[in-house]
């Protein structure tokens, strides 16, 4: 739990590895949670609402307050984010979800699902953002990488990257509903 | 796209925010202003103003419309979070709207019978009714612009705290134009304005503060 803590912390101060690390460890946790509440809907339509969750957590993550417990301030996003989802696909929670403890995680196979609403909706952004993001996501290049291949400086990706999330995050919302 | 390509693009996303309540305060700050100066460049303040605070009846009006906003204000602020509803305490509020209608009874009874209809329309009531609502435009548009950058999960209880907030403090300041000192018509045509306000911010949050 504390683990959790110290991790976000750093992360909100601007480490981008222990950033990473907290995002590692909550997925396997929000994974189970989603397959969980989502029996039936498939592996990739599971994957698919992990992604949103994940993407509303990095969005939001300035309301979590330090020094309180993580673990309540996650699940409350992933319960909004994971009632919305399935509402837009046509389906409704029975299950009462705050029941979040018991779940235990899971990890993707040896062959990781592909989620294909993110590349969908990448595909709507403008030419320069969409290219940005693949590069950082899909190649896994650098902020500085990136810029150098389209001629940008290294805070104008970065700033442009951040735009593209919140333009991914708005057009999934759309979209799906 | 794999989830793990995705936190790797999360990750080198280091953008910062500042949190909610540091937004919050200078915003509300400055709309309140903005309201005063708008009844005071139009309506102007009531030429007793200062007087009429020795009076507990009239002062009341000022420490019942503050405390409900200055209240609702603090519940906003923890309902702009994922997990607010938990923390947020809507006895406060609740306590406020009684010790009102406390007073509304205290001065049914006390005001003479054939002085009650006066005492409950009064003079200004449309005044009241259209005033209120337009000077809590600004708090209450600040109050929603800074929740919907938090991550509010329960968007028609946020919008309609919100609401009261920005009337509340919006009433506060109508108060020092409004010469109507008793309760019959403050707590009752104050109430009106203030739960219209805050039903209409209800529904403009239902929508405005989803993500």
């Amino acid at each position: 739990m504390d683990d959790w803590g110290q991790l976000l912390i750093a992360a909100n101060a601007g480490d981008s590895r222990a950033y990473e690390q907290f995002l590692q460890t909550v997925a396997p946790v929000l994974r189970g949670v989603v397959r969980a509440k989502g029996h039936g809907l498939g592996e990739a339509s599971c994957e698919d609402v992990l992604q949103d969750v994940l993407l509303a957590v990095h969005l939001k993550r300035h309301t979590w307050q330090e020094g309180t417990p993580v673990r309540p301030w996650l699940y409350a996003i992933a319960r909004y984010k994971v009632v919305d989802a399935f509402r837009a696909r046509g389906r409704t929670v029975e299950l009462p979800i705050d029941d979040f403890a018991e779940i235990l995680p899971a990890q993707v196979g040896p062959d990781p699902t592909e989620a294909s609403d993110m590349v969908k909706m990448i595909g709507m952004l403008d030419d320069r953002s969409a290219n940005i993001v693949r590069k950082i996501c899909l190649e896994g290049a650098s902020s500085g990488e990136t810029g150098q291949a389209l001629n940008m400086s290294d805070g104008a990706v970065r700033v442009a990257l951040h735009r593209a999330l919140k333009t991914l995050a708005f057009l999934r919302n759309r979209h799906v509903k | 796209m794999k989830t793990d390509d995705l936190i790797r693009g999360l990750a080198k996303d280091t953008a910062k925010y500042r949190p909610i309540a540091e937004l919050l305060f200078p915003g509300i700050l400055a709309a309140v202003g903005f309201s005063i100066l708008v009844l005071w460049a139009t309506l102007g303040f009531r030429a007793d103003l200062v007087q009429s605070l020795g009076s507990p009846v009239s002062a009341a009006r000022f420490l019942l419309t503050g405390a409900l906003g200055l209240i609702a204000l603090r519940v906003s602020l923890i309902l702009a979070k994922p997990d607010g509803r938990r923390h947020a305490n809507l006895t406060q509020l609740a306590v406020v709207g009684a010790v009102a209608i406390c007073l509304l009874v205290w001065a049914y009874a006390a005001t003479p019978a054939e002085g009650l209809r006066m005492a409950v329309v009064g003079k200004t009531m449309t005044a009241c009714l259209i005033t209120i609502p337009l000077l809590s435009i600004a708090p209450v548009a600040v109050i929603l612009a800074t929740m919907r950058r938090g991550a509010s999960t329960v968007p028609t209880l946020s919008g309609f705290v919100a609401g009261l907030a920005g009337s509340g403090l919006a009433a506060a300041i109508y108060a020092m134009h409004c010469t109507e000192d008793s309760p019959l018509f403050y707590v009752t045509w104050y109430g009106l304005a203030i739960s219209g306000v805050a039903v209409l911010s209800a529904l403009i949050g239902s929508r405005f503060l989803r993500w």
